[in-house]
């Protein structure tokens, strides 16, 4: 279904044009349920029953030349849906989407030549074969020049310092390892537009640290467009400004870091090291919802009064130490992944433009 | 098609890099592969101990029919080796996803899915297949007409065409489908036709079959045509079928691609 309203074409694009416009773009999938016992899958067979599934529900979003977009969401959100659209890869229900200026799903050549996809649980080179053997099969495909092609090799292969791996066959070498490799794969021709499909999953720290410096330079050498899709706050906060929250389909947030944490929480944390474990009538009686863990007490203060009750508390006895944070990224995202509230959704909210 | 030709060497060779690196394998292919053949051979032998030709008056006697056996090695094996791993293949590529990575190739999709993988050890009946019409061309009671010789490639490639077709067809309907693991026995069970003289297909049963096998899926023109052409002498009657069976490639080639195209437009992609 070519349901556009955006003109085809592969032209450049014109100054101050996003590089991603989709408007609202939707996808349903009729499923078939499947009943459970013999009986029930034998009458299935006559009489299927199916019901039709919104993974995405008309989401609206534009993204700039050079962004870096985090989309954050709980499983089944709608996050690989919404690249699998952007990359061509299947069609829409309904809504429209341009990257580039091109028609994702027309899967024309000169549009898939600008943009690559990685997706972390899907292994795209070679498995019985070194990884050079994938990249030299990349460099017919791309139609990269060899000069060109050894020298963004090089570039990449030294930054994630993996050339001792090339020739060791795929299916030899570590998740981590394999993931350098299927970077540098996707970025040998010198995407625009990157989409990174939870790139970091199932990887160590080591590896997760290694690859977020690796994109974050990368990124902003090319001044290349990412959309990466993740559990982890650890790489939104690596790597992004630009945070879109995506549950159920919808859109729920789509704002700066900061402004997740003031749109979303009214309080900060403040944690006090006691010298000793507190009484804790003392403490209720600071009228604040805590917790306390041994000598350490936890309250939550809004964060319009932390000015004026702070030096009270600190005046108690016994402070040896005092923090005022923010409430965790992560504690706000799974509390809208929770609430699945709609809070944030009057447009691109606070979106950097 | 420079390129393209160009990405089919690159795939070539990686694949022949992979058998390489497992050469066990690779030789136990030739050998089981090789072994089956010779089986068939031994058995199409002991038919000819007890018949001097298959089905009466039809020309097709001891060499002329192995011929015939040749031709159907050498098409088979090339569709074996170019186009069968990979629509095998693409059955799991859609149940895993992993189709998704092709799409997004700047490539056309059904060059990219149904030619990435080669299979050199079927290329080994090919070989046998070679042999075993060098031996049979010089003892047949007439030789081919040197018009024969210079359309039995082409006929071989109109084979090649017609097989491929169906491969590419099938592979459409595992798209559709989501899991199809038997489009192999279905396409053995099909191509089976193909791999006997036309001729044995007669009578209140045979016929219709026979008609169903070259009229909606021509099967029977696959190995038919081209060992008729350099077996039997030219006739008009099979200049008949040669125009037919250009014909009925070109046409299998527009309608699977159609099939095709149409079957990735409905893709679903795996969940991840």
């Amino acid at each position: 279904m070519h349901n556009s309203s955006h003109p085809r074409t592969d032209a450049p694009r014109e100054a101050g044009e996003p590089v991603i416009d989709v408007r609202g773009l939707a996808k349903e999938y009729r499923v078939f349920d499947k009943p459970e016992g013999l009986m029930a899958s034998v009458t299935g067979l006559f009489n299927r029953k199916s019901r039709v599934v919104e993974a995405l529900r008309g989401v609206d979003l534009r993204v700039e030349k050079g962004e870096f977009v985090a989309m954050l969401g709980p499983n089944g959100a709608g996050k690989t849906t919404f690249l699998k659209l952007l990359s061509g890869i299947i069609t829409p229900t309904r809504g429209s989407a341009t990257v580039l200026g091109s028609v994702p799903w027309e899967r024309t050549d000169d549009f898939r030549r600008r943009f690559a996809l990685v997706m972390g649980q899907r292994n795209q080179l070679w498995w019985d074969l070194p990884a050079a053997e994938s990249f030299r099969l990349h460099k017919e495909i791309y139609r990269i020049d060899t000069p060109r092609f050894e020298r963004t090799r090089d570039e990449l292969v030294d930054l994630l310092d993996v050339r001792k791996l090339l020739l060791r066959p795929v299916r030899d070498l570590s998740l981590g390892e394999r993931m350098k490799l299927e970077l540098v794969a996707a970025l040998l021709h010198e995407p625009e537009v990157l989409f990174l499909d939870e790139p970091t999953i199932g990887l160590d720290v080591v590896a997760q640290h290694s690859l977020h410096r690796f994109l974050a330079h990368v990124q902003a050498e090319r001044q290349m467009t990412v959309i990466l899709t993740t559990h982890y706050m650890k790489d939104v906060a690596a790597l992004c400004k630009r945070l879109v929250v995506v549950t159920q389909g919808s859109i729920l947030y789509d704002g700066s870091l900061e402004q997740i944490v003031d749109r979303f929480t009214s309080h900060k944390i403040v944690t006090l090291d006691l010298d000793a474990p507190p009484d804790r009538a003392a403490i209720d009686r600071l009228g604040f919802p805590c917790e306390i863990r041994g000598p350490q007490v936890i309250l939550r203060i809004d964060r319009t009064r932390i000015a004026d009750v702070l030096p009270g508390i600190l005046r108690g006895q016994g402070v040896r130490d005092v923090s005022v944070e923010d409430v965790p990224l992560e504690e706000i995202v799974a509390e809208m992944f929770r609430s699945g509230s709609t809070a944030g959704t009057d447009g691109a909210t606070g979106a950097p433009r | 098609m420079t390129r393209y030709l160009s990405i089919f060497l690159t795939f070539a060779r990686a694949c022949l890099v992979r058998d390489m690196t497992f050469r066990a394998n690779f030789v136990l292919e030739c050998v089981t592969s090789l072994g089956w053949m010779a089986m068939n051979l031994a058995f199409y032998l002991l038919v000819f101990t007890f018949t001097p030709e298959i089905g009466l008056g039809t020309g097709w006697t001891k060499e002329p029919f192995f011929a015939f056996v040749a031709t159907g090695l050498i098409i088979n094996s090339i569709v074996q080796a170019l186009f069968m791993p990979s629509a095998e293949e693409l059955t799991e590529m859609v149940r895993t996803g992993g189709l998704d990575g092709i799409l997004v190739q700047p490539l056309d999709a059904q060059f990219l899915l149904s030619m990435h993988r080669v299979d050199f050890s079927a290329f080994a009946n090919g070989l046998v297949g070679v042999g075993l019409l060098c031996w049979a061309i010089p003892r047949l009671p007439q030789p081919p007409h040197p018009v024969a010789i210079l359309l039995y490639p082409l006929l071989i490639a109109c084979g090649v065409a017609i097989l491929y077709s169906l491969v590419i067809m099938l592979a459409a309907a595992t798209i559709h489908l989501g899991r199809n693991q038997s489009l192999y026995d279905f396409w053995f069970y099909l191509t089976n036709f193909s791999r006997y003289p036309a001729e044995i297909y007669s009578g209140p049963w045979g016929g219709p079959l026979r008609a169903l096998c070259t009229f909606v899926i021509p099967i029977l023109l696959v190995v038919n045509v081209p060992a008729r052409v350099i077996a039997q002498p030219l006739t008009e009657q099979g200049g008949m079928m040669v125009a037919g069976t250009v014909f009925a490639a070109g046409a299998a080639l527009v309608i699977s691609r159609w099939v095709f195209q149409a079957a990735l437009s409905k893709y679903r992609s795996a969940s991840s």
